[in-house]
């Protein structure tokens, strides 16, 4: 191959080869127009191009990497993996999808209002705990929870032990957070046993409300207590009972509720009712327990009640006088009244009294 | 440091710009001579030994790969000076036994070049040299007015065979069609739209080789009949216009 030598530099010779490629070379002492032949050209520096193949092995390496530490090994079972859900319910129902350390990894509404709640809010990686309190301080700005209201959690948690652990710091957690602010009654129930045990009367918890508003929660073994929330409304009240209290939210399992008591918070609220009232409900759970249902439960479930009596409905009140709380095995009270006398609970009664 | 600092700093322009590495190596010229020297074991001969050619080569390929990463630039190029040179060394080690044609001999001391014939016409040589070089100065200089020069062209000359070959094609079209010429003559630019809708040629490759397609489209322009008649030799059908 001869080359024309087409410029001199002090350095190199730009020689022009017979194929029409522009070339340098090193500059023995070339002069233009000069045809040489053998010259040292000069190496071009190699361009970053890789080979494919190198390139291809880094990526899989670092496909490999990254598959190990998220998927089967370390990120995705503890980070992403839904383990557990707490179905928070006030009015709104939401599902939280929580993975193996307590994070939230997805919200979803699972009614209309849940998903007006949820509607702008992000709570993923956050705690549960977290984002309860958040959605509570939500549900309270859009007017879905209010004095008095009741805040439920089903939690369902592949064993016995992260149901006990998530059921108490979710209450302790929110109790404490709405402490002196608002007076409500949280609910812990089992979602995953719920459904099993629904129909066996033998448990349920209740809740009986504080001060006027005599809520609670009836849990009537097979199926729709209702709650009553105001005293007037009793279980007459259209925004309870049917819509969200499927059975399974308030029903919790025996074995279930005892650990984890469903028990009203009694904070800030009403000085006058809460104290008093709460022991009042005690004792009066008790008695219920005499009567009839497995003590665990009753026991679990009335504390905390306020002096609701007063404010529930004439049903409650009938329900009181009549005391019939003769088979109604735990601390509920009037909306049962109507289908099911047994269900009635006695609580009121003394409470009303205080 | 602040040394240090200052030749990085040149040899970064040296990278980009051409002049700036002329500049360099004019600068650094003791330090590789005296790097071939360290080789040679001898001050080399200006003129005479091929090595310092080499080693200035050697020392352009280390400017444009340097690298921060690399450490110290005068370091790295004498180590690029030397692998180059002991690669040079072994190239040349088929030619051992050959003597120089500065060789003094005979009698008359004479440099054995000057004794001897073969059997080419200096003459006529040298008028060829003369007449290409006039050619070459030539096509210098209608280069500069597109603003590319040798040196350009070679930076973006292609280099794999698939490449040269997309571009000789669209050369071949561009020869054909003369339009394409005068527009290039008239505006001073590539018409590379044109150019590669006409040849078939990815517009990319050409715009990346823009330089060097003008540097050609040149020479087969007005009479650069030399040059041409080199690359004729080779390239099919070079010299037909």
């Amino acid at each position: 191959m001869k080359y024309l030598v087409m410029e001199c530099h002090t350095g190199y010779a730009v020689l022009l080869d017979e194929e029409g490629r522009f070339c340098r070379a090193a500059n023995p002492g070339y002069e233009v127009g000069q045809t040489v032949e053998d010259p040292v050209l000069m190496r071009e520096e190699k361009k970053k191009t890789r080979h494919a193949a190198r390139r291809i092995s880094g990526l899989v390496a670092a496909a490999a990497c990254f598959l190990i530490f998220f998927g089967f090994g370390y990120y995705y079972p503890n980070y992403v993996e839904t383990y557990s859900s707490v179905f928070l319910t006030i009015n709104p129902e939401i599902q939280m999808d929580l993975n193996r350390r307590g994070t939230v990894v997805e919200l979803t509404g699972t009614n209309e209002d849940g998903e007006v709640l949820l509607d702008g809010y992000d709570g993923r990686g956050k705690d549960k705990v977290t984002v309860a309190d958040e959605l509570i301080d939500r549900a309270i700005d859009m007017g879905f929870l209010s004095e008095g209201g009741q805040v439920s959690f089903s939690i369902d948690a592949p064993d016995e032990f992260l149901f006990q652990e998530y059921g108490t710091e979710l209450r302790s957690g929110v109790e404490e957070y709405l402490n002196g602010r608002l007076f409500v009654i949280i609910e812990i129930t089992d979602r995953h046993h719920s459904g099993a045990e629904q129909n066996a009367d033998a448990a349920s918890t209740a809740v009986s409300g504080q001060n006027d508003s005599g809520y609670g929660i009836s849990g009537t073994g097979d199926s729709e207590y209702g709650i009553s929330e105001n005293g007037d409304s009793g279980y007459g009240d259209s925004q309870y009972g049917s819509t969200f209290y499927s059975s399974s939210a308030s029903v919790s399992s025996a074995g279930r509720s005892s650990g984890v008591p469903a028990v009203a918070a009694g904070t800030g609220g009403n000085a006058s009712g809460t104290e008093g009232s709460s022991s009042a409900g005690g004792s009066s759970s008790g008695a219920a327990n005499g009567v009839s249902a497995p003590p665990e439960n009753t026991s679990g479930t009335s504390s905390g009640n306020g002096g609701s009596s007063a404010g529930i409905s004439p049903s409650t009140g009938g329900a009181d006088g009549g005391s019939d709380y003769a088979d109604s095995d735990y601390g509920s009270e009037e909306d049962g009244v109507s289908d099911y006398e047994e269900d009635n609970v006695a609580e009121d009664g003394p409470d009303g009294d205080d | 440091m602040k040394e240090e600092h200052r030749i990085i700093q040149q040899v970064y322009k040296a990278k980009k710009d051409m002049e700036a590495a002329d500049r360099l190596i004019s600068a650094y010229i003791p330090f590789i001579r005296s790097e071939t020297a360290k080789f040679l074991k001898r001050p080399p001969v200006e003129g005479q030994d091929d090595e310092l050619s080499i080693a200035m080569i050697a020392f352009h390929e280390a400017v444009r790969s340097y690298s921060r990463l690399r450490g110290s630039f005068i370091k790295y190029a004498a180590v690029v000076i030397k692998s180059r040179l002991i690669d040079y060394r072994r190239r040349e080690s088929r030619h051992e036994g050959v003597i120089s044609l500065h060789t003094a001999s005979g009698e008359k001391e004479q440099p054995l070049e000057e004794t001897l014939t073969d059997g080419v016409d200096h003459g006529e040589t040298i008028a060829v040299r003369d007449a290409t070089r006039r050619e070459i100065e030539e096509l210098s200089r209608q280069m500069k007015e597109f603003g590319v020069s040798f040196s350009d062209v070679a930076e973006h000359c292609p280099q794999q065979e698939r490449t040269l070959t997309a571009c000789r094609k669209a050369l071949e079209y561009a020869r054909e069609d003369g339009e394409i010429l005068d527009i290039l003559l008239r505006t001073k630019r590539l018409p590379v739209t044109q150019l590669a809708r006409g040849s078939g040629v990815e517009r990319k490759t050409l715009e990346r080789h823009r330089k060097y397609m003008i540097a050609l489209l040149l020479i087969y322009t007005n009479g650069y009949e030399m040059i041409r008649g080199h690359l004729g030799r080779r390239v099919k059908g070079g010299t037909a216009l």
